[in-house]
């Protein structure tokens, strides 16, 4: 089944780049029925899925490269679920929303349906030669996308995107062998299992570096103050699709790859070095709410708001309690929801008037008041108001985050207020007052298929805002089972209150 | 008198492609025929060639298999085998891709379709040789050959300078090689390499100084061949200035005789030395790789960018020859599936720019996706194959040697090749932003021969095929040496 949600995509793409060169109009049709499959196989998951059991399900094994020990291992937990749905769902909408792409149609959607098949392999990989061939396939296709249907400056943003996160996955290439090399030393045969190499006995300096190595890689595709800097640059050139999928998923990888495997592999070090984490986690809250202030452009704006937001998502990661880490994978699907639509609907205002420049508007509330009450809706989200996905998350995470980093936690809290600042400012320049520029008076609101776009989206806010629990249950075993670990390989005890939040949020959830 | 054993069995693919060289010259002066059909007899002499060889793999029952027939001079055994099938296929996808350009060199096709056959022949007793005098004549028959093609468009200049550059540097380095054999006999009183390494197993050197320089001047002469730093600096001028429909199989075939003879004669007769010789290979690789990638970024040639890059690649299968023979596999992945990228990209670049030509600047790619979609997806194939793009060949070949070397404690050296390997990406890139992302300029399209079109089809499906399903080729070089 995990093998099928990987394949599809593949054929999918096969397909659509067979389709005759002359009917071009059947592309985005075909490519958006293709892509709604694999939705189809992720809801399946998503209901079969074992509620309450911390272990890998659904898994699938087959030897690839038997001497090195390389193989094919595929599965799903609680945390990896959840960001398969969510890239599912994402990628018909994105696709959806290119009808603008005029030019070379079917080379995109080919390059999405790959990338599509990419994230399913890096979410489902079970084998660190598995997941590190997912994880860097990824950025081919997302570099093409880029590169070709970007902005003005697409090709450095491109070229900075590929190499920025070339140059992390390089040294987690190899620290993925020193675990190899460990394994055979330790027990004669090498392998790159994720559950062998969990077995491994590692001195408290040997998972320093490994846990640096890896943690670069993450660092850099979360991206992690002082890391960033591609991020803006990718986004803002990209074509709208893009920049959906890189913010909504592509991001994700990072805090993904610290919760999946830093935090298993490397306990020792990930105790060790909680407060670096932390204190980059918040630097990357505080300073991404505050550029993103002064973004004068939109797409900016959203995209710096990216950097704050997975700044929580690292903070609770790094807490070490319950609540941090359910937060944290929350958050992961929260914010792919909401920044990917406000991405969307910053690229249906571009698509309408070709500037994203937040002075250019103003008063927009009144020429299209259904798009101003998407965008509102969104940056509620977004800020985390109560009843809204982004409350439960964030909340998990400061809550969380307060039992066992205090300090960071109250600091943190600031990015809330700030985040309230940006989007309800930005969204005062470009909604209220009175349209005063001409190019403003005429602009048609929403259509009924970009009404359609944003619908789904709108659900699934609403559903995890209002009844989280039904993610919550799946995520927690899977993220228990990561602290029992930690609390059982190093001296490390999280602390009463820690373990104390997930009976309340079990219990709770979504007051 | 005692006459050496003689085992036809184990040069019959040689001979039949020196038989198929003498035809083409004989044929052209007798008939002259047309260039397809001394085309024809190319590709009869390969395919009987790799026929041969199937023949003596299958005769050849366990990996560990070898006897040396000729008085200890040939090696048959697996290795040999496998190294001719590569050659053989660079031999037979250069001829592909530069078809173009035999076609228009007229009379001079048959000469230089000869030549192709003899420096595959010499190339490939490089690899089939065990004994320093042979690896010797294997070499010199090769590079001589190489050095008459580079020249073959003679009426350009550029390239008589790029085969006299490449012909005195080379005839340097074969000098160099053989000091290096003679200081080698000196240390040990022998030729044959089975017989160096019992001589260095059954004696303890209490001044091994000769025998080092010696080894030192082996490794440096070969060194040359495969374009490794610091003795690299013909690669570029050479690939630029032959012409383009020869230079993927000279330096596709340069590399794999050269590293068939280092490591036949570093992981057979000096294997009681590694210690001494590892950390040499190992600093060369490492400069081989930093200097490689670095000079590539600032190419704007696509040539002297191949070439550079093939520098670096040097470097890299060094960085699996450090760990000595556990690395075989992984050294003849490499050098299978980077030669095959080799060749293809430059038969692309003979396709855009022209196969007698000596220029390729990286803007007459310009929006080659539009002008030729297929050129274009061959090339960025090729490009992430040699960038070591995951699911492709080159990963799978990059990795096998990484965790080599690190098995072998050389965890600096694979630090310095993942880190040049993101540079390298830049390189790569470059061109793919190029051919995808830059509107063509007037550029007329560009048509590959029917030929070249099939050879790319092929060498583009082999680099995905193998970077998914490595196993099967893993298994055959596995299949081919015994630790």
């Amino acid at each position: 089944m995990l093998t099928w949600l990987i394949l599809i995509p593949v054929l999918g793409a096969a397909v659509v780049a067979l389709l005759p060169r002359r009917r071009t109009e059947l592309v985005l049709p075909v490519g958006i029925a293709v892509s709604l499959i694999p939705v189809g196989l992720a809801g399946v998951l998503f209901f079969q899925f074992e509620t309450g059991e911390a272990g890998f399900q659904f898994l699938q094994q087959a030897t690839w490269y038997e001497p090195l020990g390389i193989s094919y291992r595929v599965g799903v937990d609680g945390i990896s679920l959840g960001l398969l749905v969510l890239t599912a769902v994402l990628v018909p909408i994105s696709l959806a929303a290119s009808t603008s792409i005029d030019r070379r149609l079917k080379e995109f959607v080919v390059y999405i349906l790959l990338l599509e098949a990419g994230l399913f392999g890096v979410f489902v990989a079970l084998d660190l030669f598995l997941f590190f061939v997912f994880f860097e396939a990824i950025l081919v296709p997302m570099y093409f996308i880029i590169g070709i249907w970007g902005g003005e400056r697409r090709i450095y943003a491109a070229v900075k995107f590929f190499l920025y996160t070339a140059v992390g996955s390089a040294l987690m290439l190899a620290a993925i062998i020193a675990l190899a090399v460990i394994h055979a030393n330790q027990t004669g045969v090498p392998s790159f299992a994720f559950a062998d190499l969990l077995a491994l006995d590692l001195s408290p300096t040997v998972q320093r570096w490994l846990f640096a190595a890896f943690g670069l890689a993450f660092a850099i595709k979360v991206p992690v103050f002082p890391l960033h800097t591609w991020l803006p640059d990718a986004h803002v050139e990209a074509p709208t699709a893009g920049s959906v999928l890189l913010a909504g998923v592509l991001l994700k990888l990072g805090t993904y790859g610290f919760l999946r495997f830093n935090l298993t592999l490397f306990p020792q070090a990930t105790v060790d070095l909680v407060t670096v984490l932390a204190v980059l986690a918040v630097i990357g809250i505080i300073y991404g709410a505050l550029v993103a202030i002064v973004q004068p452009d939109l797409k900016k704006l959203v995209a710096y708001s990216s950097v704050s937001h997975l700044g929580f998502i690292v903070l609770g990661t790094f807490a070490l309690t319950s609540g941090g880490l359910q937060g944290g994978v929350i958050q992961m699907i929260n914010h792919g929801l909401t920044t990917g639509a406000l991405f969307l609907l910053v690229g249906m205002i571009y698509e309408r008037r070709h500037t994203k420049k937040i002075a250019d508007f103003g008063g927009l509330a009144k020429v299209m008041p259904v798009y101003a009450g998407f965008f509102l809706f969104m940056a509620f989200a977004s800020i985390g108001l109560p009843g809204l996905n982004g409350f439960i998350g964030e909340f998990l995470v400061l809550v969380g985050s307060f039992a066992t980093l205090p300090v960071y936690a109250i600091i943190a809290a600031f990015g809330v207020i700030l985040a309230a600042i940006y989007l309800l400012w930005a969204y005062e320049r470009v909604f209220t007052g009175v349209p005063d520029k001409p190019e403003n008076q005429r602009l048609v609101d929403l259509s009924g298929r970009e009404i359609a776009l944003l619908a789904p989206l709108v659900v699934l806010i609403l559903v995890l805002g209002l009844y989280p629990k039904v993610l919550l249950d799946k995520v927690a075993p899977s993220t228990e089972a990561i602290l029992d670990r930690i609390e059982q390989t190093t001296d490390f005890q999280v602390p009463e209150p820690g373990r104390l939040a997930d009976v309340f949020v079990a219990e709770g959830g979504g007051e | 008198m005692i006459f050496p054993e003689v085992s036809w069995a184990a040069i019959a693919p040689e001979i039949a492609l020196v038989a198929g060289a003498v035809a083409i010259l004989m044929v052209d002066v007798q008939w002259k025929p047309h260039t397809r059909v001394l085309g024809g007899i190319v590709a009869l002499a390969v395919v009987s060639a790799a026929v041969l060889s199937v023949g003596q793999w299958l005769r050849l029952d366990t990996p560990g298999d070898i006897t040396t027939p000729f008085g200890g001079m040939i090696a048959f055994d697996r290795i040999s085998v496998l190294a001719r099938f590569v050659l053989l296929a660079v031999a037979a996808m250069g001829v592909a891709g530069g078809w173009r350009l035999f076609e228009r060199l007229g009379r001079r096709a048959a000469e230089a379709l000869a030549l192709v056959l003899l420096a595959t022949v010499g190339f490939s007793f490089m690899a089939s040789s065990i004994h320093l005098v042979m690896i010797f004549l294997g070499l010199e028959v090769g590079s001589i050959s190489l050095y008459v093609l580079a020249g073959i468009t003679r009426e350009r200049t550029e390239s008589d300078e790029a085969a006299m550059k490449y012909f005195l540097l080379g005839s340097f380095a074969s000098a160099v090689f053989i000091y290096g054999v003679a200081l080698t006999f000196a240390g040990t009183g022998r030729l044959a390499l089975l017989g160096q390494r019992a001589f260095l197993d059954a004696n303890i050197l209490t001044r091994p100084a000769v025998l080092l320089i010696g080894l030192a001047l082996v490794i440096v002469g070969l060194g040359f061949k495969v374009s490794a730093v610091p003795f690299h600096t013909w690669a570029p001028d050479v690939y630029q200035g032959a012409p383009a429909g020869v230079v993927g199989f000279m330096a596709a075939g340069a590399k794999i005789g050269g590293f068939a003879a280092l490591t036949r004669i570093l992981f057979t007769a000096f294997p009681s030395m590694t210690d001494e010789w590892s950390s040499v290979v190992a600093a060369i690789a490492a400069v081989s790789i930093a200097v490689g990638v670095v000079l590539a970024l600032v190419q704007d040639d696509v040539r002297r960018m191949l070439a550079y890059s093939g520098v670096a690649h040097a470097g890299f299968i060094l960085t699996g020859v450090v760990a000595g023979a556990t690395a075989t596999t992984g050294i003849w992945f490499y050098l299978a599936v980077y030669t095959v990228q080799l060749v293809a990209g430059f038969a692309i670049v003979a396709a855009v720019t022209g196969s007698a030509g000596s220029r390729s600047d990286l803007g007459a790619f310009a929006g080659l996706a539009t002008r030729s979609p297929f050129l274009a997806g061959a090339f960025t194939v090729a490009l992430l194959g040699m960038a070591g793009i995951p699911l492709t060949s080159g990963f799978v070949a990059k990795f096998g040697v990484f965790v080599s070397a690190w098995q072998a404690g050389f965890e600096w050296l694979v630090i310095v090749a993942v880190l040049a390997s993101v540079i390298a990406f830049g390189v790569y890139l470059r061109v793919i932003v190029v051919m995808y992302m830059r509107e063509p300029g007037d550029d007329a399209p560009a048509i590959p021969t029917v030929a070249a079109r099939w050879m790319l089809v092929a060498a583009t499906v082999v680099t995905i095929l193998f970077g998914v399903l490595p196993q099967p080729l893993l298994d055959l070089a596995r299949n081919a040496f015994s630790v």
